[in-house]
């Protein structure tokens, strides 16, 4: 019994350490450190995909730095599955033993790290590295808290539109919508048509919570999502009334195919590029699959898209919709040195044009996106949409609520919009579930 | 579905020669019971079959056919650019050797430790070994989850992140206690007699196990390494957590390397990549099939 | 007990496998047991809070009495396909003499597929728009009324989650059942068929009786694993729509890794540890009342 209970103190010593070894005298806002630059290994733990442009990119500029800094290796470690990545930067923040560079969100829990001082600040650094004013406004904003604090650097820019197939609508009788309300009713017009209305990736969560921002946004501004994520603002508000009664008739409109909740993203395409489904929400990340000629032939000259349709008084003009710029960079201010500042500096600089070159936009405004010479006319037309865009945009709400509201929200979305719960039980359960948690991660 | 499961329905269906019915059985004719039985038997093992031949399949379909067609029919063409893919994206080859090297030095630890604590339980036996067996029990039980954070936290105090052990420690240790159990109800069926006879020769407990114990547990050995390659090839959970670099990535993790952006996965490289992965697992699978099936059922039906 | 076994010899066995036990799986559990009493979100200081993690989980947390009862439900399922799967294949094997190396090595081979196959795999069996296998059998069979997103509708997808986990791993308790149906001496079954025993009073009353202490030992085996089952429900539905197929392992991870609640979630671990303890010793119980009956 003795042993035992040496052992569970040793235990708890253990994880007492690294819970309270949060110290480091290192200050976040020092973005310029003196000093020589002793090149070494560094690591970026980062989600994106393994064979995609960013990782190509940069392991293609940490050679060339490499070149004139022998001994510098850049150590790319993804995770392309988003909840084990997030699992995995969880441990690692745990036993405070996050590396050089970190992919992260604008999320709560990052929030938290930048408040301890884990997070170099990135507006200071940009600026610094003297790039700051190339960048988008509206990719650099995607980025910050609630504070307007800058801790994570973009490194895409992404538009999304609702794409449609103007054959399915045309023998349905319907025309695109000119205002959110109008969806239901179109809905049930296609299904009338035999027709899926909108194909929808129920199994990763996200697109079906895109559904909920839009409402509120065209109603009350990007504000709303800001209050309601600590409790300021309510379900039981105007605007946020008006998402649950409109997530609601969608779903009594069979707007989404069923079973929807358990189809994964590739399913959901796939019945959109088939020609089964009329309409898909999705952004500019696939326009190498709707724009170019890989997508089948059968729909390529029906396929068009449009941008968030406003509503009556709504607040937000047509070009503001949500224009992510995809998952941040943060730099671990804890390991920040000449050679961290000295890589930075070289690779965001010659990021955008190669970034640019494979057809994708930049989040900076200094390059010009080269158009694939597979594309069709709706790629151009995609990538002009960015020239015009509006100061406000529509935050995707899992970046923005705390992770267990979050979590909920995600869930009961499923419920309201299948008609397994009314919109009252719905509001009830959100409101009373942002007042649980909310204060834990806002205070 | 029907296609990979014929030759299947058709060797169990076969009528056995009378000639070799025991004795008992004689009378009893090909009779509605029987037929059922088989009928059954037919059905089920189509259902057990059906999954690594829809995989199979499904990795040889276009990226046109699976967007567009029906997942179950028979494709309408076959490729093998799929796996052409699988190979240019992954590092499967590396993947394998990592995955490998685990499953190995796991299985290491579990059948020595395993024949060492059962040894030392069933055989030798000690005041304190029902304690100790409990423990062991706890083992089998605790859902591996939640060691996740302890043990990244004592890992990285120690630095063994991102090495072989630091996977193979966990995976050994979680599987220990069905591996102690299978021992154990294995040495039970060793006669006592065989012990006390080498111990009058003057054979002391390390000869007797050398000599005794060791040789004859070969089965069983086969069985445990066997059942614990199966969910040691297949770990993520350890993997993912420990993990870094790319030259340590198992199979499990190198599937991941399929997924684009957003979440969007490349299935039909994903499925040639699993058939590529299983293959070994399934090869070693089928040639020592029979020696697990006999070490499960003489350690088992002892339990 | 050995004869010329010394205290010594009794340590140099025990002790390695005790040391990587205790490294790799005692400590880590004693941790979590430790962070239990603590709130903690992985990056914070951590802070004693007594037993009010306890608290909240008993009294507070309506998804926490969900998920325990989905898990239930979900056991329940396992048990019934692999046990009972187990039990009449290896039965029918048993009356069948050729073949029967194949059909066992045939049996075995779902447990050797990846978890991410068998969930895709799976979630298209299941689906109604593309309409799916399953679906597409109840409709040829007349059964069209039955047609339903299995995995979408409240009411099916806890069962619809347990069929695939439940039917992955039959193969290896009809395994350890078939041997010990094998062991069942003939003598006594040729005396009760001598006797106009019918097929079903031989198997309650000789067969069945005999596999007892096997019986036991896989039940307990399908019950602790069919408790900590995780991965299929959670790839396929994540524990939805709603919680309805959100069991206890699957909340204790997203409390961990999507709440950053760790505290919390090793109280959650706790609970399911006493609840397979106490799954086991009422399995006990329950089986040896009856065979002393």
């Amino acid at each position: 019994m003795k042993k035992l209970f040496t052992a569970a103190v040793a235990a708890a010593a253990a994880i007492a350490l690294a819970g309270c070894g949060s110290g480091g005298t290192t200050d976040p806002s020092n973005v310029s450190p003196t000093g020589e630059v002793k090149p070494r290994e560094i690591s970026w733990l980062l989600s994106r995909p393994a064979d995609g442009a960013v990782i190509n990119i940069m392991k293609k500029l940490a050679d060339d730095y490499a070149k004139d800094h022998p001994g510098f290796a850049l150590n790319l470690i993804t995770t392309p599955d988003r909840p084990s990545y997030i699992q995995k930067l969880e441990t690692l923040a745990a036993a405070n033993k996050l590396p050089e560079l970190f992919d992260t969100d604008a999320t709560p829990f990052a929030q938290q790290l930048a408040k301890q001082g884990k997070m170099v600040d990135a507006e200071k650094l940009l600026k610094s590295l003297d790039v700051y004013d190339d960048y988008r406004p509206s990719a650099l904003d995607y980025q910050r808290f609630d504070d307007g604090s800058l801790h994570m650097i973009p490194f895409q820019f992404e538009l999304e539109f609702i794409w449609y197939n103007k054959a399915l609508l045309q023998k349905a009788g319907v025309s695109a919508p000119k205002s959110l309300d109008d969806i239901p009713a179109m809905c049930t017009a296609l299904r009338d048509a035999g027709i899926t209305p909108i194909a929808i990736d129920g199994q990763d969560q996200w697109p079906l919570e895109r559904y909920v921002a839009y409402q509120p946004f065209r109603e009350a501004g990007p504000e709303f999502i800001q209050k309601l994520k600590k409790g300021e603002a309510k379900f039981t508000d105007p605007a946020g009334q008006k998402t649950v009664e409109w997530l609601a008739a969608l779903g009594k409109a069979k707007c989404f195919q069923d079973g929807f909740s358990s189809q994964g993203y590739s399913d959901a395409q796939n019945q959109f590029t088939s020609g089964q489904a009329a309409m898909y929400n999705i952004g500019t990340w696939e326009l190498p699959s709707l724009a170019t000629d890989k997508l089948n032939p059968d729909v390529r000259d029906d396929i068009d898209f449009f941008t968030l349709p406003t509503t009556e008084g709504s607040v937000t003009k047509a070009n503001e919709f949500v224009s992510p710029s995809g998952i941040g960079m943060a730099v671990n201010a804890k390991t920040y040195d000449p050679l961290v500042s000295d890589f930075l500096k070289f690779a965001l600089a010659k990021y955008p044009a190669e970034y640019a070159a494979t057809g994708a936009l930049s989040p900076t405004t200094n390059v010009e996106t080269a158009v694939p010479a597979n594309a069709t006319p709706l790629y151009k037309k995609a990538l002009e949409m960015a020239n015009d865009l509006g100061d406000k945009q529509a935050m995707p709400w899992d970046t923005q609520l705390d992770p267990t509201t979050n979590g909920r929200l995600q869930q009961e979305l499923v419920l309201l919009v299948q008609g397994n719960i009314t919109p009252e039980q719905f509001t009830t359960t959100m409101d009373s579930t942002i007042a649980q948690n909310a204060p834990k991660f806002f205070k | 579905m029907t296609a990979p499961a014929a030759p299947v329905t058709r060797a169990i269906t076969a009528p056995a020669p009378s000639d070799s019915q025991p004795p008992l059985r004689r009378r009893r004719k090909p009779n509605l019971f029987s037929t059922l039985s088989r009928v059954l038997i037919a059905l089920i093992v189509i259902v057990q079959v059906y999954p690594l031949a829809w995989l199979f399949i499904t990795s040889l379909r276009t990226e046109h056919d699976f967007a567009t067609g029906d997942p179950f029919a028979l494709p309408k063409a076959i490729t093998f650019e799929n796996y052409a893919r699988a190979f240019e994206t992954g590092n499967l080859g590396m993947n394998i050797l990592n995955s490998f090297i685990v499953t190995m030095g796991a299985n290491l630890l579990i059948v020595l430790l395993g024949m060492m604590a059962a040894y030392a339980l069933q055989v030798l036996g000690f005041r304190f070994s029902k304690i100790v067996r409990s423990l062991f029990l706890i083992g089998i039980i605790v859902p591996v989850q939640i060691a996740l954070v302890p043990l990244f936290i004592d890992y990285s105090t120690i630095n063994l992140l991102d090495t072989y052990p630091s996977m193979i420690i966990p995976l050994a240790g979680f599987a220990l206690p069905m591996s102690i159990y299978l021992f154990s109800s294995f040495f039970e069926y060793i006669p006592r007699e065989t012990y006390e006879a080498a111990s009058l020769d003057g054979a002391g407990p390390y000869r007797i196990f050398g000599l005794i114990t060791l040789p004859l547990s070969v089965n069983t050995v086969v069985t445990v390494v066997l059942v614990n390659s199966i969910f040691i090839w297949n770990d993520f959970i350890f993997a993912n957590t420990f993990v870094l670099s790319e030259e340590l990535k198992t199979i499990p993790l190198g599937l991941q390397n399929y997924i684009g952006a957003m979440g969007k996965t490349d299935w039909t490289a994903t499925f040639a990549a699993v058939c590529v992965t299983i293959t070994p697992l399934l090869l070693v699978f089928l040639v020592l099939n029979k020696a697990m099936i006999q070490g499960l059922e003489s350690g088992a039906s002892k339990g | 007990m050995l004869p010329n076994r010394s205290r010594l010899s009794v340590l140099v066995f025990l002790l390695p496998p005790l040391l990587l036990y205790g490294i790799a799986v005692l400590f880590p559990i004693m941790q979590s047991l430790f962070l239990s009493f603590f709130s903690w979100n992985g990056i914070s200081d951590m802070e004693f809070v007594g037993l009010e993690n306890y608290v909240r989980m008993l009294t507070a947390d309506d998804i926490f009495w969900r998920s325990f009862f989905n898990a239930l439900g979900y056991l329940a399922i396992c048990l019934v396909l692999q046990l009972g799967g187990a039990l009449l294949v290896a039965s029918l094997l048993t009356s069948m003499r050729r073949g029967r190396e194949l059909i066992k090595t045939l049996y075995l081979l779902p447990a050797v597929i990846s978890t991410v196959a068998i969930a895709f795999l799976f979630v298209r069996i299941y689906s109604i728009e593309p309409v799916g296998l399953l679906n597409q059998l109840l409709h040829w069979i007349g059964l069209g009324a039955l047609e339903r997103p299995w995995l979408s509708d409240i009411n099916t997808v806890l069962a619809a989650v347990s069929a695939p986990e439940g039917w992955r791993f039959t193969g290896l308790y009809m395994l350890i059942i078939y041997a010990a149906l094998l062991s069942v001496p003939q003598e006594l079954e040729e005396a009760a068929r001598l006797d106009g025993a019918s097929r079903w009073q031989l198997f309650t009353k000789i067969r069945f009786p005999h596999i007892m202490p096997v019986w036991i030992t896989t039940t307990i085996m399908a019950t602790t694993y069919g408790l900590r089952g995780f991965d299929i429900p959670y790839l396929m539905t994540n524990g939805g729509p709603g919680q309805s197929s959100e069991l206890l392992t699957t909340y204790m991870y997203k409390t961990a890794f999507t709440s950053t609640d760790f505290g919390y979630a090793s109280t959650i671990a706790v609970f399911i540890v006493i609840e397979c303890l106490v799954a086991v010793g009422l399995i006990l119980f329950m089986l040896k009342r009856k065979a002393d009956a």
